[in-house]
């Protein structure tokens, strides 16, 4: 293979003109990308990694967006500098692009088929037969079965990780020779994450494709790239092979996201009671999802399950792990447990009481010791309401303040999550994410609860953040003695935090264990995909 | 557990505690906005004091002069009967003021909670209290009036009551559609877990993030509201000649304006320079309620 360079990119620059000034998203950054190699670009969010490609694209909104200076070449001719009629033609044809969320990239209201026609009638003279062929040999080809009957569904039809496989043939469909991927896996579960990985890798080598790979998974980028580079807050922190990056990091930065990678275990908690009665039992749970038809004095109801038959013993001081993919009802046990969804059967003994036997006023005071962290601190803070407002409301709420005690506390709380005590006056969309889900978990602790449900706390966060926010988790565990029950899909971080798992698919129970051995020791095969699907360095 | 927290000194806190306090700041600093605050104020004041004010008196007639165009004693000229059109304009403003705000505020307090309290409980309270919402908007709005005029007779308390009947009803829905998609984000979900109650979820956490969209409305309503009245007193229903509106005077203009367009450009002059200010304020408003709008 020739190491021909098929795009260099050279001082790229781009500014943002906002409201208080310019912000740089990406400083003078420079990369060349080789026929037939796969590049990583490796950050964190606001590392300017999308930004870059954007610009290449020439996809940047501008205004506000604008490419200050810098030089594409791409076949001999600058991308920066073609007119639109250009680029319309390279974008696409030459260079195509996949996008993180498969879910609103395609257009909910045109057949699979006609998305797919629609692109090579754009860049091909074809006829609309022989299209219609070409596609339904793509499909095929990114391992969608049944692909003739399949392309004239609509892509509410397909699951998460077949819309990406659509997207992926929609993008090779023009044969272009780079193809850009953004972040093409993040929305995914793991398992279809590594099927995903193992296509555009196979596609790559049968097409000699180059391929940018944008993501924030350092496992992802050493298993995808060949050659990666590492960028923050706009500049390049440092480029080399895969092996010498992730071997021999001379930079900082790098050695700190390679820190942040989980490998460690968790220590053997002392603090689990197991001897004990379990301070959260949960009895042959029943869970489904009612949809409504009918008139409105004839309502017919459906069950859909979403939780069927679980039986969980949750003891006090431990934090135990309910790992499973989307839809494996993982969620929806969670938000049973707080009563924010009706179980339909089951028992779920609390502290020696079934929470679902419980009268309204006595649900009310029985919230006040199970609290729950969210996954998206974006949406779980209420955004016109201050900080202090958010952690005073449940003090004074349950009488556990007063109006003169109400503001020590509330920066008691702010010490405990290791937040500066003068953020309590700032609004929540001031902050970051990582600082945001500090205040969640502040508001959660903040009755004292006995169990805490934590659903998904860490998975919108960039990986640096998430060491610091689990850090903190297994600190106030310890310090307040609670109970926590950790629901995620990501392998690495259960290992690091829990000390027993379950696992769960299609809503049932598939295995238990303590944490090491289920590691070690799988015995479900679903168990053991999952373990085997975690990219590692 | 208290005891092992080091003890830091208070920092000083900065001021501003609350969405309301934080809210009038920001106004304050929207120039635009606080202009057009002030020239509503104006007009509400000079409607308060028109009786001791006014050149002439609403219904003093001279009808050796008739239609006149604007001139020295009659600064925006007469009607056809010779009243002074600036004095009518004040004083329809009492009514048209009245009008606008109180209906709109009747139609807002119904209207907000009607629909946040439907949206947020769902189910059957729901489906009964968006059927009700139906049902009166089936009611055709003419014959309302004219039941509401026969059994109760003409008063401008039935004036506002016709209108806020009415108006609520978009309002309501606007808000149930709001708190829908609102109250599945996880900030109510939380509120939920925290076992706060309903009124208070309501209240605090659905009403405040719904407030945008219900602002532009109110704006867009009061206006409407104005013109609306001059409909219903041609109907029999409020004022009645040779009281005055500025609904009633520009219907009047538009009648003879080709004769005497004065009749026509100064109330509803006025009356534009009012939907001017209102949208201006409540643009204002509505960034200055959202904190996610920019702090400087």
């Amino acid at each position: 293979m020739t190491s021909e360079k098929l795009l260099s990119v050279e001082n790229l620059r781009v500014l943002f003109n906002t409201r208080n000034g310019q912000t740089v998203a990406v400083e003078n950054l420079s990369f060349s990308l080789e026929a037939g190699k796969v590049l990583g670009i490796v950050g964190e969010s606001g590392s300017g990694k999308s930004v870059a490609c954007y610009a290449l694209m020439g996809l940047i909104p501008s205004p506000p967006g604008k490419i200050e200076t810098g030089r594409a070449l791409f076949h001999g001719k600058d991308l920066l500098q073609m007119s639109e009629a250009e680029l319309r033609h390279t974008r696409g044809h030459k260079i195509a692009m996949i996008f993180q969320d498969p879910m609103t990239s395609l257009n909910p209201y045109m057949r699979i088929a006609d998305q797919l026609i629609e692109v090579l009638l754009q860049h091909k003279k074809i006829t609309k037969r022989a299209a219609r062929e070409k596609s339904i040999t793509a499909l095929m080809e990114v391992g969608i079965q049944d692909a003739a009957k399949r392309i004239d569904e609509y892509p509410h039809q397909f699951s998460g990780g077949m819309r990406q496989r659509v997207m992926i043939a929609m993008a090779l469909l023009a044969e272009p020779e780079i193809l850009i991927a953004d972040e093409p896996t993040t929305a995914l579960d793991v398992t279809v994450q590594a099927q995903i990985l193992a296509l555009i890798k196979g596609l790559q080598k049968n097409h000699n494709l180059a391929v940018i790979f944008i993501t924030h998974d350092l496992g992802v980028a050493a298993q995808m790239a060949d050659d990666v580079l590492v960028m923050e807050k706009g500049r390049l922190v440092e480029q080399g092979t895969t092996e010498t990056i992730f071997k021999n990091p001379t930079q900082d930065y790098t050695k700190k996201l390679l820190n942040a990678v989980l490998t460690s275990a968790k220590p053997v908690n002392s603090f689990a009671k197991r001897d004990e009665a379990p301070l959260l039992e949960v009895k042959n749970l029943q869970v489904g999802y009612a949809s409504h038809s009918g008139s409105f004095f004839s309502r017919v109801k459906k069950f859909t399950r979403g939780v069927d038959n679980v039986n969980i013993r949750l003891y006090r001081g431990e934090i135990l792990g309910l790992v499973g993919e989307s839809g494996s009802g993982k969620s929806t046990l969670g938000r049973s447990i707080i009563r924010l969804i009706d179980a339909q059967s089951g028992e779920l003994i609390f502290n020696g009481k079934n929470l679902l036997d419980l009268s309204p006023a006595n649900l009310t005071d029985m919230r006040r010791d199970i609290q729950m962290i969210f996954q998206d601190p974006y949406a779980s803070l209420n955004p016109r309401m201050t900080v202090f407002d958010t952690l005073a409301e449940p003090l004074l709420v349950h009488g556990l303040a007063t109006q003169a005690t109400v503001l020590d506390q509330v920066n008691e709380l702010m010490d405990d999550v290791g937040l500066d005590r003068r953020f309590i006056r700032k609004y929540p969309h001031e902050f970051s994410g990582g600082q945001r889900q500090r205040i969640a978990i502040a508001r959660a602790i903040s009755l004292k609860p006995k169990l805490i449900v934590a659903d998904e706390p860490v998975s919108a966060l960039d990986v640096t953040i998430r060491a610091q926010i689990l850090a903190l988790l297994l600190e106030l565990t310890q310090k307040h003695n609670l109970t926590m029950l950790f629901i995620s899909h990501d392998m690495s971080v259960v290992r690091y935090l829990c000390d027993r798992v379950v696992v769960m698919q299609k809503g049932r129970l598939v295995e238990e264990g303590e944490t090491e051995k289920l590691f070690s020791a799988p015995e479900q095969e679903y168990t053991r995909q999952l373990l085997a699907a975690i990219p590692t360095l | 557990m208290t005891a092992n927290i080091p003890k830091v000194d208070l920092p000083l806190l900065e001021k501003g505690s609350s969405l309301s306090q934080d809210a009038i700041a920001r106004l304050r600093r929207n120039k635009v906005g606080m202009a057009s605050f002030y020239f509503l104020l104006l007009l509400i004041l000079i409607a308060a004091v028109t009786p001791w004010i006014a050149p002439y008196t609403y219904d003093a007639q001279n009808l050796a002069l008739g239609a006149a165009p604007p001139s020295a004693d009659h600064w925006l000229g007469t009607d056809t009967l010779g009243r002074d059109q600036l004095t009518r304009i004040m004083y329809g403003s009492r009514v048209s003021l009245m009008v606008g705000f109180i209906a709109t505020a009747v139609a807002l307090t119904i209207g907000v909670l009607w629909g946040a309290i439907a949206g947020f409980l769902g189910g059957r309270v729901d489906a009964v209290m968006m059927r009700i919402v139906d049902a009166l908007y089936a009611l055709p709005f003419t014959i309302f009036i004219i039941l509401l005029t026969v059994i109760f007779g003409s008063s401008m308390l039935l004036l506002f009551l016709a209108i806020g009947a009415v108006e609520w009803l978009t309002m309501a829905r606007i808000v149930r559609g709001q708190v829908l998609t609102i109250k599945r984000q996880e900030f109510v979900e939380a509120a939920i877990s925290m076992g706060l109650s309903p009124w208070r979820i309501i209240s605090r956490h659905l009403i405040p993030n719904v407030l945008g969209p219900v602002i532009v409305y109110t704006t867009l309503t009061i206006p409407s509201v104005i013109l609306l009245e001059s409909f219903l007193s041609f109907l029999g229903l409020g004022i009645q000649p040779p009281a005055s509106s500025w609904g009633s005077l520009i219907s009047g203009g538009v009648e003879t304006m080709e004769e005497y367009p004065w009749l026509l450009i100064f109330p509803g002059l006025v009356l534009t320079m009012t939907l001017f200010s209102l949208n201006f304020l409540g643009d204002g408003l509505r960034d200055a309620l959202d904190p996610r709008a920019s702090k400087d």
